[in-house]
């Protein structure tokens, strides 16, 4: 059997996901023997520009050349993957959309602004339809692992829909809210194993919100525990701000 | 062994007992993890061992049905082969409260149900319960009187209650005899020990009273009463769906299965991890539709689960009266308020009925 042909593609973002996959140790090898990378701007010159069985893609679009590459990008693919929270939510590039376009592109080109349009941060699904997704900053390697093996049996993974208080509570922490300490692990998506917490850092949202979060309850919380709205909206908005355009 | 066989361990050479057990196999007690957090964990001396302790953020269940656990191993492909596997180690248990082992009691009946879970039980039996018995409440949040559960009622190899100076150890089972014989570390009780142990149960008889005014022959009734109760209906807005009262309970069991193919794409694995009732997808179907959509049904189904249902299955309570999940709960949703609460409209209904 012929190997599935698999690229990798960045927008904006800081290609960290992809360096995740080099972190992977041995599993590396072993995902190497199973597919043929094609194309990888980071690791390798050669362009492939053809037919990909699965495209990978780093980081959210945040101009009209990024929507018409990865408009081409979905053409050509298979399927395709959303790697990271750039990619799948936005992350945090959507900090972008708490300010208005214009203030933003004086902001940062100040007088050469009219060369460089831009648009609000989307985040991939908000531009192309996406078949996959894993989320995290960075990515969290098994669960990437289990979403390729998906991808190329053809079967959808559907990540965890319940908060990261799930796999915190299985890895027996002590709660981040009895230290003391905001942490967004009550509102935010599981399937990290609660990586965060087990070091010792607090949840920042990265892998977006629950589907159907309880945000009245999470704002009694909130004032029970005497944490200032205005912070814990701030930490929301870090990862989260694109899910208005959803 | 005699019908009430009493052993006496003197402080003194508790330390030499732990470390002498520990040697033997693979030890847990319960170890202070700080901001008023406790967790079972492989110990090695006395020193690691918190005496007094409150619950342990999980409870004793991570031992019997550990958060992951693999079935079977199988290979995919024209033929298709499949084995079963057991993962269990030799252990010993130090420090149970009385609670925790009504919990593990709880769960032998589940998985002792036909078709017998061999997983479950292959594992039990290779664990030795040492029980430590509560002098006076751990806190506030438990209920462990209204489920008959402060008390000893079995399920325990060895037992200890701490006398100051001396534990007297209750032994249990032919295990606790082994133990006994083997660390070397006991001696025989003296009269004026067993007094003491009757003046600290009677002492507890007045301490422990049941922690919400109802009788605990009488919360099935209650339960009957509230299915449609205005109580479930305020848990719906505080509640964060969160699974952390389930996680934590000693008796929820609740399972899924899911199979995982390595990077060959040919073999796999089929394996168990905990889930819990409380969480959006548990009643999810085909389709998208779900069972328990809102998170007020949830709690509710929650609570019956503790509280009726296993009356009529296993004619006793599996909520032990540990206070985990009202501790563990961010908002503040609390076992003995709520049973308060139907408590409360149940009299209403009642009163109207006469008037």
């Amino acid at each position: 059997m012929k190997k599935p042909k698999v690229a990798f593609f960045d927008f904006a973002c800081c290609e960290g996901c992809q360096l995740q996959v080099a972190n992977m140790g041995e599993t590396v090898l072993d995902v190497l023997g199973l597919i043929e990378v094609v194309e990888w701007r980071e690791v390798m010159s050669e362009k492939w520009g053809k037919k990909v069985d699965v495209a990978i893609v780093e980081g959210s679009i945040t101009d009209l050349h990024a929507v018409e590459r990865i408009k081409k990008i979905r053409k050509r693919a298979g399927a395709v993957i959303a790697y990271g929270s750039c990619a799948t939510i936005g992350g945090v590039n959507g900090m972008k959309n708490n300010f208005p376009l214009e203030d933003i592109k004086h902001y940062v080109y100040g007088d050469s602004h009219r060369f460089f349009p831009t648009e609000q941060t989307k985040a991939v699904h908000q531009v192309v339809p996406v078949d996959y997704f894993v989320h995290g900053c960075p990515v969290y390697i098994p669960e990437f692992v289990a979403v390729l093996k998906a991808a190329l049996q053809g079967i959808p993974y559907y990540p965890p829909d319940y908060p990261v208080c799930v796999e915190c509570k299985l890895n027996e922490n002590v709660c981040m809210y009895d230290r003391g300490v905001s942490c967004l692990g009550p509102v935010t998506r599981a399937g990290c194993n609660s990586w965060c917490i087990n070091n010792g850092n607090i949840c920042y949202g990265c892998r977006g919100m629950v589907s159907n979060p309880n945000e009245k309850g999470a704002k009694d919380v909130i004032a029970k525990y005497k944490i200032p709205m205005e912070l814990v909206l701030n930490k929301m908005n870090m990862y989260n701000k694109c899910r208005e355009l959803d | 062994m005699e019908d009430t066989h009493y052993v006496v361990l003197k402080k003194e050479n508790f330390d030499q007992f732990i470390s002498t057990l520990a040697q033997k196999q693979k030890l847990v007690a319960p170890v202070p993890k700080g901001f008023k957090s406790f967790a079972f964990e492989p110990v090695d001396s006395a020193g690691q061992v918190a005496l007094k302790y409150i619950p342990t953020v999980l409870p004793l269940k991570k031992y019997f049905m550990p958060q992951r656990e693999t079935l079977l191993e199988y290979r995919a492909g024209k033929v298709m082969k499949a084995e079963a596997v057991v993962e269990y180690e030799p252990l010993t248990i130090f420090g149970a409260h009385t609670c925790d082992l009504a919990g593990i009691q709880c769960l032998n009946m589940v998985f002792s149900e036909r078709p017998k879970d061999y997983n479950y039980l292959t594992r039990k039996n290779k664990i030795t319960l040492i029980g430590l018995e509560c002098n006076e409440y751990c806190d506030a949040y438990a209920s462990c009187n209204l489920v008959d559960a402060s008390f000893p009622g079995g399920g325990y190899d060895l037992f200890f209650t701490d006398l100051g100076d001396d534990f007297v150890v209750h032994v249990n089972t032919r295990a606790g005899d082994e133990i006994v014989a083997s660390t070397r570390s006991f001696d025989k009780t003296e009269p004026f020990q067993l007094d003491e142990l009757r003046k600290l149960r009677d002492a507890k008889r007045k301490i422990f009273v049941n922690e919400v005014p109802i009788e605990t022959k009488h919360i099935p009734e209650l339960f009957d009463r509230s299915f449609r109760a205005r109580a479930w209906k305020d848990l719906e807005a505080r509640c964060l769906a969160c699974g952390n009262c389930t996680n934590v309970c000693p008796t929820c069991y609740c399972f899924d299965i899911r199979d995982e193919l390595d990077l060959t794409l040919k073999n796999g694995i089929r394996y168990r991890v905990w889930d819990s009732c409380q969480l959006e997808p548990f009643a999810k179907v085909a389709g998208g539709f779900n069972f328990r959509k809102e998170r007020s049904v949830r709690q509710r189904h929650r609570y019956y689960r503790k509280f009726r249902y296993p009356m009529e299955r296993f004619a006793r309570y599996f909520c032990t009266g540990c206070g985990r999940c009202t501790r563990t709960c961010m908002a503040d949703i609390n076992l003995k308020e709520t049973l308060n609460e139907l408590l409360k409209e149940s009299e209403d209904r009642v009163w109207k009925r006469w008037l």
